[in-house]
């Protein structure tokens, strides 16, 4: 059976000024349903242009990508749809990822209601769907500037997993939370992810947290995959100097 | 604390009140102008010419004996309405093409606003009598003259704020939600930067109001005997030291009207900002 999510040899340049940078520079790597997958690097190694070209939201300039077996590298129009309702992405600014003049109800109903779920079905769905994400159904009246960042980040990983997709992709979706809802929105994501089977691309600093929540680590290094693993085995047994660097950086 | 926050909330509602039954008022008194004068604004009468107020006439008389009061309230329907005309042509234009360039980018971008920038580098004022020059005089032409000048700020400010919004990651979320670009522009885009379009054309209706009273002192914008309060203070500037109430009527009028919008403008800035309106109640 075919992978999940199957990345190959993507690269992505941009111009900076006049001169050429590459951001990502043939990246490869396979994802199966139920997987979780951590990526780890510093800032500007290329972590969230990967995610942007996984998604789609940017095009990569080579390589291909493979969602269930479809190549999506150059998708358009319904193909696109198709692929963007089986990805789903959390973001690191919680209460930014929500229009401010929408409550949060209606955000998550946007995304059901634009796949296909007809609007009454998605708003009985609606209660049940924040009562899984720790939220009590009276949040989908209020506004992001009324909730707090762990509640607003449970949102959006109700808005995230209501259209049902296979791969959700959280982009530092921890890193502005303060620890205890930091634990809290990743026993969620745990328990998510048990309940419907969907596989994770985990995009994080924290090296504990990936130690703990992801089944392989990716690490990535001036836009290049520089070791690839377990946890256990990229952390505590790194084979490359920049993980050691970074392993030693964390402690 | 609740009650705290709710409180700033009370308070702009109420000039946000304010402001709208001014307003409305304003609008009313355009609307109805012909049922509200006390006399014909047109009426001729060389015998009551130049008479200062009085039980009679309000604000006195014109030099052709015509009721002030009259031709400033019938003057009401062609400045308000022109000037609320001029700003829809281009907050709805400038603001549509702005949008476009922000959110299309490339080659739409470059194209309009090195348009605009065009259409700035000329003194504006100076353009529109050229332009109402060239198209002749009246006040569709004085509303075209200042249309053609005033489109590109709506262009830059909508541009600018809709590049500002584009970013932001609910918009990546909208598109992630499979929006259409047309659903993603009319959902979330401009209800997030139609807070400052509107406040600017708020706050320009009083801006437009007094050009559009410019070119009409130089006789470029309403024609004669049009009641227009620009071109009541062009006719009647030779006499504000002999007969001043000729002047200050329409002058008055203008000073009224202007500060309604404008305080309408700021009252509407305060009121669109979501996070001045504090907590709502449940």
């Amino acid at each position: 059976m075919a992978e999940l999510l199957e990345v190959r040899q993507v690269s992505r340049r941009f111009y900076k000024g006049r001169s050429l940078v590459t951001a990502v520079n043939g990246v490869s790597f396979s994802l199966g349903r139920g997987e979780v997958l951590g990526i780890v690097g510093e800032s500007g190694s290329g972590k969230t242009t990967l995610i942007k070209m996984v998604t789609r939201l940017l095009e990569a300039d080579e390589g291909e990508i493979l969602l269930e077996g479809e190549d999506i590298t150059r998708a358009a129009g319904a193909g696109l749809r198709k692929a963007r309702r089986q990805m789903q992405l959390v973001f690191q600014t919680p209460q930014d990822s929500f229009d401010p003049r929408q409550t949060l109800g209606r955000g998550i109903l946007e995304g059901m209601v634009n796949n296909g779920v007809p609007r009454r079905e998605a708003e009985r769905r609606l209660p049940e769907l924040l009562r899984q994400c720790g939220l009590s159904p009276d949040y989908a009246r209020r506004y992001p500037y009324q909730v707090s960042g762990g509640e607003c980040q449970r949102a959006a990983i109700a808005r995230a997993v209501a259209v049902e997709p296979a791969l959700l992709i959280c982009d530092e979706a921890t890193s502005a939370l303060d620890v205890t809802v930091q634990a809290q929105v990743m026993a969620l994501l745990e328990q998510l992810r048990r309940e419907r089977g969907m596989a994770i691309l985990f995009i994080c600093h924290d090296l504990a947290l990936v130690q703990q929540f992801c089944h392989r680590v990716l690490v990535l290094h001036r836009g290049k995959v520089v070791e690839e693993g377990t946890p256990d085995q990229v952390i505590l047994h790194p084979k490359s100097d920049y993980t050691r660097t970074l392993v030693d950086a964390a402690l | 604390m609740e009650q705290k926050r709710r409180r700033p909330l009370r308070g702009v509602t109420l000039r946000l009140a304010l402001c709208a039954l001014l307003t409305g008022l304003i609008l009313l008194v355009a609307v109805f102008a012909p049922l509200l004068t006390p006399y014909d604004p047109y009426a001729q009468d060389m015998s009551a010419a130049l008479q200062a107020p009085s039980a009679a006439h309000l604000l006195g008389t014109d030099t052709y004996g015509r009721d002030v009061l009259s031709r400033v309230i019938m003057g009401a329907r062609t400045s308000v309405f022109s000037s609320l005309a001029l700003v829809a042509i281009i907050c709805v234009g400038g603001s549509f093409l702005g949008v476009l360039c922000g959110w299309l980018g490339g080659k739409v971008d470059t194209v309009v606003m090195r348009l605009s920038d065009l259409f700035l580098a000329f003194p504006g004022m100076v353009f529109a009598i050229a332009v109402a020059g060239l198209i002749g005089g009246g006040m569709v032409n004085a509303v075209i003259a200042l249309a053609a000048i005033s489109w590109p700020k709506y262009t830059r400010l909508a541009r600018g704020q809709t590049l500002a919004v584009k970013s932001a990651p609910y918009i990546t979320a909208a598109v992630m939600a499979n929006n259409t670009p047309l659903q993603i522009i009319f959902r979330h885009i401009l209800p997030n930067i139609a807070g400052p379009l509107l406040v600017t054309a708020a706050l320009d209706i009083g801006t437009m109001m007094m050009e559009l009273a410019g070119l009409s002192f130089l006789n470029l914008g309403a024609q004669p005997p049009t009641a227009e309060w620009g071109s009541m203070m062009s006719k009647g500037r030779s006499m504000i030291q002999t007969s001043p109430w000729v002047v200050l009527g329409p002058g008055f009028a203008i000073f009224l009207t202007v500060l309604v919008f404008n305080f309408l403008g700021d009252t509407l800035r305060d009121y669109l900002d979501p996070k001045r309106r504090g907590v709502r109640s449940e």
